[in-house]
């Protein structure tokens, strides 16, 4: 029995004057399930996470969330609904401390939704989970970039997600860091069944994480399935290839 | 949560202590301390929703003439008390009608777009006055006695101090330090921030308008290039910022200071008082946008650190 869908975008357009940032993509998760998007520069992978979370109204296409149409609604209502993201750049508060930014998601995205897993329930054992119980004091802005990423991931935990986006959370971070963050994201998806689409620009990386991956180029879905299988496909290697070679064969 | 519950109890102390004034105090006293406690309450209630937004309001002076000439058309068929929560209501809604239009506005915009709608609000009632009323101003008659006047404006800035306690300790005050911080960030983790954006704004605007309500009966006559003085916003956004805008005591202490400091100079030089008035302004805004208070907090940082 397939698991429920939980974020269904269907043809969403974005469009930027004459730019065509995202066209008609199509994508389906379900409950359980980890995803990674990837794609060359400029391929539409962060605007297409605007729309699936409400900060930028789709110019045509329908999200729906839960079954329920979330088109044109505003970003609080995303989130309240269970749909939490990250950011490229990390957006922290950064004058409240480590420990008040997990716990703003908690207070009101996350207030009236419940986990079934109490270990993301509480400010205190999200920042544990991630490695940041020293840091819950520290104002956000003092953490180092990396550790800003992380703490992003907790404020998106904080908000209890059914869905979870995640915008380059590796970058800057070590290999032993990488490999933490990617756990915890398993363990997260293991233990509430949250659906976690990861974009990263490292493919390589992404595609030992993952268990289906989604393809953009130039603002179109050309690709969506198994890692192994869409790193070898002719389309895809000819985007990365065309562009700059990204290592795509590496990961097969 | 107990600290909360310590800065209501010594709100509520100091309410105690400042209501015997009118039985203390000379006539004199007694109107500066009018003047220290209506400076209080309206910086309390702009930092209340500007401190934690980093929004510039100038419309204060707009929420005081509003609730100034509320007092000015029903007193004599409205009690006292009734026509400063009138004029507070008035306010309220003059904020939640300009809050909804131009709170999506930042920075210089919204401060110039409320200084002008301040200025509309001025001019609309002094056309309605003239058109329908036929009168410049009005003459304020029969007003209540200076103690009433004062434990009017103590109970306005006890209330204000009290506003702003809570606020500061809920979830409304978190989440309009998100919105202060970053406002898309907050509103993708659930925050619906245009409603508590009006909201807030709103019910900050209840004092200055209560305030303008009580006050107009020190004059005897009002006009409104009088009550919607501008001189009354920009003193309460110095107050405020003087003090520190992000805490609690700064606008409160500022007030005092403000008030002290201004009614000697007002009564010296006039003229030379203005003056360093508008350089005080610039000079806060340029160095120190948060305020004295961030001054101290700096400090006891640093010594926390080593």
């Amino acid at each position: 029995m397939p698991a429920e869908v939980l974020l269904a975008a269907r043809a969403i357009t974005v469009r930027f004057g004459g730019l065509v940032a995202v066209d008609r993509v199509d994508l389906e998760v379900r409950h359980g399930e980890l995803v990674g998007l990837i794609g060359p520069n400029g391929a539409g992978k962060t605007t297409f996470f605007h729309a699936l979370s409400g900060v930028l109204e789709p110019d045509e296409g329908r999200l729906l969330v839960g079954g329920e149409d979330l088109t044109g609604r505003a970003p609080h209502v995303f989130a309240s609904h269970g749909v939490a993201r990250t950011f490229q750049t990390p957006r922290v508060f950064r004058e409240m401390t480590a420990e008040q930014n997990v716990r703003f998601g908690l207070e009101f995205a996350g207030r009236t939704r419940a986990h079934a897993h109490h270990a993301f329930d509480d400010a205190g054992t999200i920042l544990g989970v991630l490695g940041l119980e020293a840091a819950a004091e520290v104002p956000a802005g003092a953490l180092t970039p990396a550790r800003q990423r992380l703490l992003e991931i907790g404020m998106a935990l904080g908000a209890r997600p059914r869905v979870l986006l995640l915008d380059e959370i590796a970058a800057g971070l070590t290999h032993a860091e990488i490999d933490g963050a990617a756990q915890l994201i398993r363990r997260v998806r293991d233990e509430l069944g949250v659906a976690v689409i990861w974009i990263e620009h490292a493919v390589r990386m992404l595609m030992s994480h993952v268990e289906r991956v989604a393809v953009l180029h130039q603002g179109r879905k050309i690709a969506d399935g198994d890692p192994r299988a869409v790193a070898r496909d002719p389309g895809v290697i000819e985007a990365y290839l065309g562009e700059e070679g990204e290592p795509v064969r590496e990961a097969a | 949560m107990k600290t909360t519950r310590e800065q209501l109890l010594a709100t509520l102390a100091c309410g105690v202590v400042l209501a015997a004034a009118p039985w203390l105090l000379s006539d004199f006293l007694l109107a500066l301390a009018l003047s220290c406690l209506m400076y209080a309450a309206l910086a309390l209630s702009w930092a209340m929703f500007c401190g934690p937004t980093n929004y510039l309001s100038l419309a204060t002076s707009a929420f005081f003439g509003l609730g100034a000439y509320v007092t000015a058309w029903s007193l004599g068929t409205l009690p006292y008390g009734a026509a400063v929560l009138a004029g507070g209501l008035a306010g309220s809604a003059f904020a939640a009608l300009i809050g909804a239009g131009v709170l999506h506005l930042r920075g210089a915009y919204f401060a110039v777009i409320t200084f002008g709608l301040g200025e509309l609000a001025l001019h609309s009632i002094t056309y309605t006055e003239k058109t329908y009323f036929h009168t410049a101003g009005r003459i304020i008659g029969d007003p209540p006695e200076n103690a009433v006047i004062y434990w009017t404006v103590l109970a306005l800035a006890l209330a204000a101090a009290a506003t702003a306690i809570l606020v500061r300790s809920s979830r409304l005050g978190t989440a309009l330090r998100g919105i202060g911080s970053d406002e898309e960030r907050a509103q993708t983790l659930g925050v619906a921030t245009r409603r508590v954006k009006v909201l807030a704004f709103s019910a900050s605007a209840f004092f200055p308008g209560a305030l303008g309500a009580a006050m107009a009966v020190r004059w005897t006559y009002i006009e409104p290039l009088s009550v919607f003085n501008p001189f009354i916003g920009f003193q309460t956004v110095l107050i405020a910022m003087l003090g520190g805008a992000q805490t609690l005591l700064g606008p409160i202490v500022s007030a005092v200071f403000f008030t002290l400091v201004s009614e000697f100079l007002r009564l010296r030089f006039p003229y030379v008082f203005l003056i360093l008035l508008g350089l005080l302004l610039i000079v806060l805004i340029l160095y120190l946008p948060g305020g004295l208070a961030s001054l101290l907090q700096r400090r006891f940082w640093r010594a926390g650190a080593r």
